[in-house]
């Protein structure tokens, strides 16, 4: 109990830094918002008239304040591109990314584990040169050039895919599912690469452990030997790693859906960045240094559940 | 020395001695002007005798491009990994040699810094700052400062319960002096396996940044610029994406297998 209380107080003061961090790279900004959102031709009287009604005069702390005090009661404020309230664009583009995560994640880990555990079982032989060069490559090559090759190849070349756009779940789930097949393909071989690794050396280190020379001397057969006794104890580290990739992902995420049109939460941070949409830019970077926060979090019960080693104290 | 003769470590010296000499010697033989040049009789021509890797859509040689794009992306990739350390390294040796509260409170603000993308971070300092080299170098180099302090201070934790630390504390020297004798020579190693590894993300942290239209500026010549460029004609020039595309590729490529053999010689526990 004590230990989960902690937990939710240690999240709340991480939440309260990030809070602190978004706002404070935000107002480094040399720039006048009120010119932003007027242009630069406009008269200094309307200027003036914005800044004060935006609250653009003043002092930060109270600037910030605001900031907090209405994301807290829901009002996130009004993007200045898109002429929309943040919240609903939010909601809305974040369940276009969540189909890419998601997607990403289960190509990556659908290939990552048993290629690393391939290479694995066949250490220091042909096998694992290939796995690990493959890795290598793979961890070398940016996503967004994997991005130009996947559109060049199953886009353009052999029109199975779209290459760029989203639709609506909600109106076409197969067509939602086939726009976001490319970005996701391209963002998961690149997560590949490292999760391979580290399957290969988390397995590597268990493999050579006492229990697997025991089994093995039970005469249960190889695929027993591996796949229950140990995978069953490699995965528990191969899903944290993957969990710390999350931030990774939504790096990369951005790059993706530029490259590919795809209107999610990525395309959304973009568009302020590139627009200086101030409010949005703030509510993006906030939102997703808080997911990748949580999800760590999650991250770390979820290996609780899978590993009954760890008790919480 | 024996152990850098790994089929890696060759491969990954020969390649990375070869680009640093194409981004060092290769602007003192090819002209600034050459990058820039067009030839409008020859808007992306394919790969030929005339131009090895072929032409953009205004008629530049990419070979002329490709070589500039090297010390554009290296010059911004060292600069900024050069900033992470000056940043990081007291940030985490200071966390590291004085454990207790100084380093739950570095460690606080480095593990927040940490939620935040590298890749996002540097965008959002760099549309905050406007985009251009420098600030592209700021960008990269601030994003990947928590990284390297939290190696670093793992690194200087270690070093600080070591018996000769012990020895000199109790000799009377100074905290700093300490640092500076005993601590910073022994985290070095980890230090340089370390910005070898970063190097290969700051190469690919420029190239998404300028690919996204927040690093490098045009008319400068950057491979990820390049790529950018690439978007619209990846059908009839696929040969503009391809080639920095295989820059960057090449490059990171390189520093990872380098950074691979330094890791296992320098700094064996790590393995």
């Amino acid at each position: 109990m004590t230990y989960i209380l902690n937990r939710l107080l240690s999240v709340m003061l991480t939440l309260f830094l990030i809070t602190l961090v978004t706002f404070g790279v935000t107002n480094i900004l040399p720039g006048d918002v009120a010119m932003m959102i007027m242009g630069t031709q406009s008269n200094p009287e309307a200027l003036a008239g914005l800044r004060e009604s935006l609250g653009l005069n003043d002092p930060l702390a109270v600037q910030y304040g605001r900031w907090v005090g209405g994301m807290l009661t829901g009002d996130w404020g009004t993007s200045l591109i898109f002429k929309q309230p943040i919240a609903e664009l939010l909601i809305q583009k974040a369940a276009a990314s969540a189909v890419i995560v998601v997607m990403s994640m289960t190509i990556a880990l659908t290939l990552a584990v048993p290629l690393g555990v391939w290479a694995a079982v066949h250490r220091d032989r042909w096998q694992d040169g290939v796995s690990s060069t493959a890795a290598l490559m793979g961890v070398s090559l940016p996503d967004f050039f994997w991005g130009i090759v996947m559109i060049l190849v199953f886009a353009r070349g052999l029109g199975w895919f779209p290459s760029s756009g989203f639709v609506d779940p909600a109106e076409d789930l197969a067509g939602t599912l086939r726009h976001a097949f490319l970005p996701s393909l391209a963002l998961g071989l690149g997560l590949m690469a490292h999760l391979t690794r580290m399957t290969r050396s988390t397995m590597t280190g268990i493999l050579g452990q006492e229990f697997i020379r025991v089994a093995r001397a039970k005469g249960l057969s190889e695929r027993t030997v591996v796949w229950r006794y140990g995978l069953a104890n490699a995965i528990g580290p191969v899903i944290t790693i993957a969990g710390l990739q999350i931030g990774y992902l939504f790096g990369s995420i951005i790059v993706m859906e530029f490259l590919f049109s795809y209107t999610g939460m990525g395309w959304l941070t973009y568009q302020a960045l590139l627009n200086r949409d101030l409010p949005l830019i703030q509510a993006t970077v906030f939102v997703i240094a808080a997911v990748v926060m949580l999800t760590n979090l999650a991250v770390d019960l979820l290996y609780v559940l899978i590993d009954p080693r760890i008790r919480l104290g | 020395m024996r152990r850098f003769l790994t089929f890696k470590g060759v491969v990954g010296l020969t390649l990375l001695t070869l680009i640093a000499l194409v981004a060092i010697v290769g602007p003192l033989i090819v002209p600034p002007e050459a990058a820039t040049a067009m030839d409008m009789t020859a808007r992306r021509a394919p790969p030929s005798l005339r131009y090895w890797f072929g032409t953009d859509q205004l008629g530049r040689d990419l070979v002329a491009r490709v070589i500039l794009g090297a010390r554009t992306s290296l010059e911004i990739a060292v600069a900024a990994v050069a900033m992470s350390i000056v940043l990081g390294l007291p940030l985490g040796m200071i966390s590291g040699y004085f454990g207790g509260r100084t380093d739950n409170v570095l460690m606080r603000l480095v593990d927040t810094l940490l939620a935040f993308p590298a890749l996002l971070l540097a965008l959002t300092i760099s549309a905050v700052l406007g985009p251009n080299v420098q600030n592209t170098i700021i960008a990269i180099g601030i994003a990947f400062t928590p990284f390297l302090a939290r190696i670093i201070r793992g690194e200087a934790l270690r070093v600080a319960q070591m018996p000769y630390v012990e020895a000199a504390r109790a000799s009377g020297t100074t905290d700093a002096m300490i640092m500076l004798r005993h601590v910073l020579p022994n985290i070095m190693p980890a230090v340089i396996v370390q910005a070898t590894i970063s190097l290969a993300f700051a190469i690919l942290a420029e190239a998404g940044l300028s690919f996204l239209g927040l690093g490098t500026q045009p008319p400068a010549a950057s491979w990820g610029l390049m790529i950018q460029a690439s978007r619209d004609q990846l059908d009839i020039a696929p040969w503009t994406a391809l080639v920095p595309g295989l820059a960057v590729a090449l490059t990171v490529l390189a520093l990872n297998m380098f950074g691979d053999v330094l890791r296992d010689v320098l700094d064996p526990r790590a393995k």
